[in-house]
């Protein structure tokens, strides 16, 4: 199949990447360009492993071809981090034990995070249904929920936020 | 305050950094130089003879770089005992699943490597084909494996003598069949191994598994070389539940196509080939006969059980076992007959599964609700009367030592509120209760002890190795956690190097729910050793006795005059000064039973401790969809000592998931003829985060003599009760005791429309 020479934004580092036309996002970005955070777990846009944000919106990105990525501005997990500083989204997963295997985290990570900017403080039910299309095996999603919940809103009746306090001080 | 400094504290994942900067590498993101793209050839057919092959328009299309078939192999067969190989990793005579291995490829790109398959011309003659245990057991077609007759691949009999004196004497006595059909793991990381064949013509693994010295050495056998060449390396993994302790074919076939190209080959399952080519959770059909006396306690208990195993034998006799050694565990029983039988069919191979034994467990805890009811027994009374007491033996003669069963059963009655709720519901809402018993470990000959080595830096931190894998659950963390406890450094100082053939000692593998047990207590004590090394060192130095000494956050000290200290660095310098280097090795091995065996001698002490949890859930039925919503959930484990709290939320948390909401709500397979239905995430219904209740946790500590820090199994015992409580609340919201496992809305709206029906006659 005949390859397209197009450039991707992609944590805001312009990316040039040769594709054929049937290539998708997922596979470019971890063929190609190594951002091997985003999983494939179903392939079928079900379980959300491969939420990454396009202008900001989660998007899976294994159902999303490369070439509807030109002009967008694309986030992985790997860029969330401000270099070793963490979001406190990812510390809150840490701090309350949100991250078992591992696999679905990257994806969890980013629908939560399009969930916090647009509401930086959702109650349980909002949370629940920005996750919703996320599937994890692991933990039965209660302590990710917690997570999201406590991201940047410490609770004083909390033991993992108050163990965030401690690491800051 | 806490003798432990890490012990028993809440302490966040080591290893859950690199996962939220999406830094962690599992199998599918590693790439090798001149990576080739491998894929199985599979069959068609749940059972026909393979007449013949011919790879060779596969082989001339270009990019294709090898095609293995059966013709290229040892014709070694697997099976996880001598009298169970009965797997061929490439069959060469018949397929007896849709799926059965037939051929490898390896090419430069999937695309080539799909277009080889199609182009793999094999000729079969089809052969009359079984699916369901009863129908294959009764077959008088060609046999499934010819030297199993009635298809009956294994057959457990336990028998304690005076069961059929005990119902005699029984004052109540009733029998009732469970059913349940087959679930599956769909672990979030689709199966996936790459193979690389070294310089030194070692053979070089990545995969998931539930324990690499369990790979290694059938990898070994199937190659026919030593088990030095054959390195099975550390990755992380992206779930197990039971599902990947085994050798999967995919392995061998993708290490002889890369023994073949002299490359380095991967093999990524599809998820439908995950759920049909990796193992399955065994369909049950449970026929409970429960006698008791007029206070409900048990004097005499038949149970059989027909398992559907699939295809080939995989963990067979310990399948067949488990189930009833739970109940065995839980529920004492004056006398009690168990004939387990596993049949073969033409279905995918089935294996352990985290809720192996669902409709078994819980077709017994909805029959012992019935006969409370039936004596006006209050359902919490009945099993106060007949849970395990610690000190006591089961019925195959294992000494229970730590055992807060009642313990468990009143916590979890207190927290969820039972007795303002049991019987005093709205219509339609509902509270049940389950309870189970889990072991931590099984007795497993050679593979059944871990051992640890302990090397210090001149910097002060240690390196510790250990055959541990860490599949998800932890075991990373409770290692490191383990060796700074003991060591008293931190736990950035512990560098660990684990689930590595090369490098680590043989272990039983995260299988068996034993990895704190054996391999943590094994770490546990090459730290101790080390720790007295140490503290030898640190006594000449600051000229105390040895004995006198701590170590807390890199310092050793005195206990009383804790101003009194040299760091662990100067302590290891100066002992190197000295000639003397410092590291240890620890091993554990547990004391069970040797002359046990599942299927030949099932009796003697099984493994070293049991974990006991009771879970207790509310839920509300519409009874016009038959949607159950759950309303909460209470879970209460004895797991002797919680090393991390946090983490063993986590798991309480996730069995509840797996064990209850899906699967004692959802999660079932579909089939037809041989094929199955429904093997994608958007036919199997796993629970999602806006379908879970809220959970409540409590941890029982009995403190096990035993085990590292008192700890033995921690979580397992939640999953099975889980599934046991959602169906008994589930009964109790429609009043109908149910015996068809999961309860999907079509069986609850069809259970009360029965009910009315019969009401209004």
């Amino acid at each position: 199949m005949e390859k397209i020479k197009i450039i991707l934004d992609i944590n805001d580092m312009p990316e040039e990447v040769e594709i054929s036309s049937n290539d998708t996002l997922l596979e470019v970005l971890r063929d190609q360009l190594d951002l091997t955070g985003s999983k494939e777990s179903c392939g079928e846009g079900a379980c959300g492993s491969c939420t990454i944000h396009m202008d900001g919106k989660p998007v899976r990105s294994c159902l999303t071809l490369a070439l509807e990525a030109e002009g967008a501005k694309i986030k992985t997990v790997e860029g969330l981090a401000d270099g070793d500083q963490l979001t406190d989204l990812q510390q809150s997963f840490i701090d309350h034990g949100a991250v078992q295997c591992g696999f679905c985290t990257s994806g969890m990570l980013m629908s939560a995070d399009a969930l916090l900017k647009d509401n930086p403080k959702p109650d349980k039910t909002q949370i629940k249904k920005a996750l919703a299309g996320n599937i994890c095996r692991c933990t039965g999603y209660t302590k990710i929920i917690k997570a999201v919940a406590h991201a940047g809103n410490p609770r004083e009746d909390c033991p993992d936020c108050q163990h965030d306090n401690k690491q800051k001080e | 305050m806490s003798e432990y400094t890490l012990i028993g504290k809440r302490m966040p994942r080591v290893d859950s950094r690199a996962k939220v900067m999406g830094k962690a590498k599992f199998t599918a993101d590693l790439k090798l130089p001149g990576l080739l793209v491998g894929k199985v050839k599979r069959s068609p057919y749940a059972h026909a003879r393979i007449l013949s092959i011919d790879t060779s328009k596969a082989a001339s299309l270009p990019g294709v770089k090898s095609i293995v078939t059966g013709d290229d192999t040892e014709g070694i067969k697997w099976g996880v005992f001598g009298y169970t190989r009965d797997q061929q990793f490439i069959q060469t005579e018949k397929v007896r699943y849709i799926g059965d291995e037939v051929a490898g490829v390896a090419a430069v790109d999937e695309e080539t490597a799909l277009k080889a398959l199609d182009l793999i011309q094999v000729e079969y003659e089809e052969l009359p084909a079984v699916y369901e245990p009863m129908e294959a057991m009764a077959s008088e077609t060609e046999l499934i494996h010819k030297d199993f007759p009635n298809n009956v691949n294994v057959h457990v009999n336990i028998d304690t003598g005076n069961v059929d004196e005990n119902f005699e004497k029984a004052y109540y006595v009733r029998e009732d069949t469970y059913t349940a059909p087959e679930e599956s793991y769909f672990q979030a990381e689709p199966y996936v191994v790459v193979a690389n064949f070294d310089h030194e013509d070692c053979l070089e693994v990545w995969c998931p598994n539930g324990g690499p010295h369990m790979k290694s050495k059938p990898l070994s056998n199937a190659f026919k070389i030593p088990l030095h060449k054959v390195k099975i390396k550390k990755i992380s993994i992206g779930g197990a539940f039971g599902g990947r302790s085994e050798i999967c074919p995919a392995d061998y076939i993708c290490a002889l196509l890369a023994k073949k190209t002299k490359k380095p080959v991967r093999i990524q399952f599809t998820r439908e080939e995950n759920t049909i080519g990796t193992r399955q959770g065994h369909a049950m059909i449970t026929t409970h006969k429960t006698g008791v006396d007029r206070e409900g306690r048990v004097l005499a208990r038949e149970t059989t059980c027909y398992m559907d195993g699939g295809a080939y034998s995989s963990t067979g006799p310990i399948a067949t076992s488990v189930p009833f050694l739970s109940m065995e565990q839980v529920y004492r029983m004056e006398s009690v007959r168990y004939n387990g039988y596993r049949i073969y069919t033409n279905k995918p191979i089935r294996g352990m599964i985290r809720t192996h034994g669902r409709g078994f467990a819980s077709g017994l805890d909805t029959q012992l609700d019935m006969i409370a009811d039936h004596l006006g027994i209050d359902p919490i009374e009945i099993r106060l009367r007949n849970v395990r007491k610690p000190g006591e033996y089961t019925s195959t003669k294992s000494l229970v030592g730590s055992c807060a069963m009642d313990e468990t059963i009143h916590t979890a009655v207190e927290k969820s509120g039972w007795k303002e709720k049991f019987g005093k519901l709205p219509p339609f809402h509902g509270i049940g209760i389950g309870t189970n018993s889990v072991q931590t470990g099984f007795p497993m000959g050679i593979r059944g002890g871990s051992q640890s080595f302990i090397k210090f830096n001149e910097d002060g931190e240690a390196f510790v190795m250990s055959g541990v894998v860490d599949n998800g659950q932890g075991n990373d963390n409770m290692l490191v956690q383990i060796a700074a406890e003991e060591l008293g450094l931190l736990p950035e100082d512990i560098h660990l190097v684990s689930a590595d053939t090369e490098t680590t000692s043989s272990d039983p593998g995260s299988y068996s729910q034993v990895s704190t047990f054996v391999g943590g207590q094994a770490v546990q004590i090459a730290a101790k050793k080390c720790r007295k090394k140490l503290f030898d060192v640190a006594a000449k130095i600051l000229k105390v006795e040895p004995e006198t000494l701590n170590a807390e956050n890199r310092m050793i000290f005195v206990k009383d005059t804790p101003e009194k200290s040299v760091s662990i660095k100067k302590a290891v310098r100066i002992s190197l000064l000295n000639f003397t280097s410092v590291n240890a090795e620890g091993g554990y091995w547990p004391k069970v039973d040797m002359k046990r065996e599942w299927v030949k001698n099932p009796y003697g002490q099984m493994c070293e401790a049991f974990s006991f949890g009771t879970t207790i859930v509310e839920v509300k039925v519409d009874p016009e969809t038959g949607q159950v919503e759950v309303l909460n959930a209470t879970a209460c484990q004895d797991v002797g000592k919680a090393l991390n709290p946090l983490v063993l939320e986590g798991q309480f948390e996730g069995s509840v998931a797996m064990g209850g909401q899906g699967g004692m709500l959802t999660e079932y397979h579909d089939w037809k003829d041989g094929r199955c239905l429904n093997t994608t995430m958007l036919d199997y219904k796993l629970p999602l985060a806006c379908d879970m209740p809220d959970i409540r946790c409590s941890i029982v500590e009995s403190i096990e003599p035993k085990g590292p820090y008192g700890a033995k199994e921690a979580g397992m015992s939640i999953a099975m009760s889980a599934a046991q409580a959602y169906a008994g609340a589930v009964c109790n919201a429609i009043g109908v005791y149910m015996d068809s496992f999961p309860l999907t809305p079509d069986k609850i709206i069809a259970a009360i429309k029965k009910k009315q029906s019969r009401l209004e006659k």
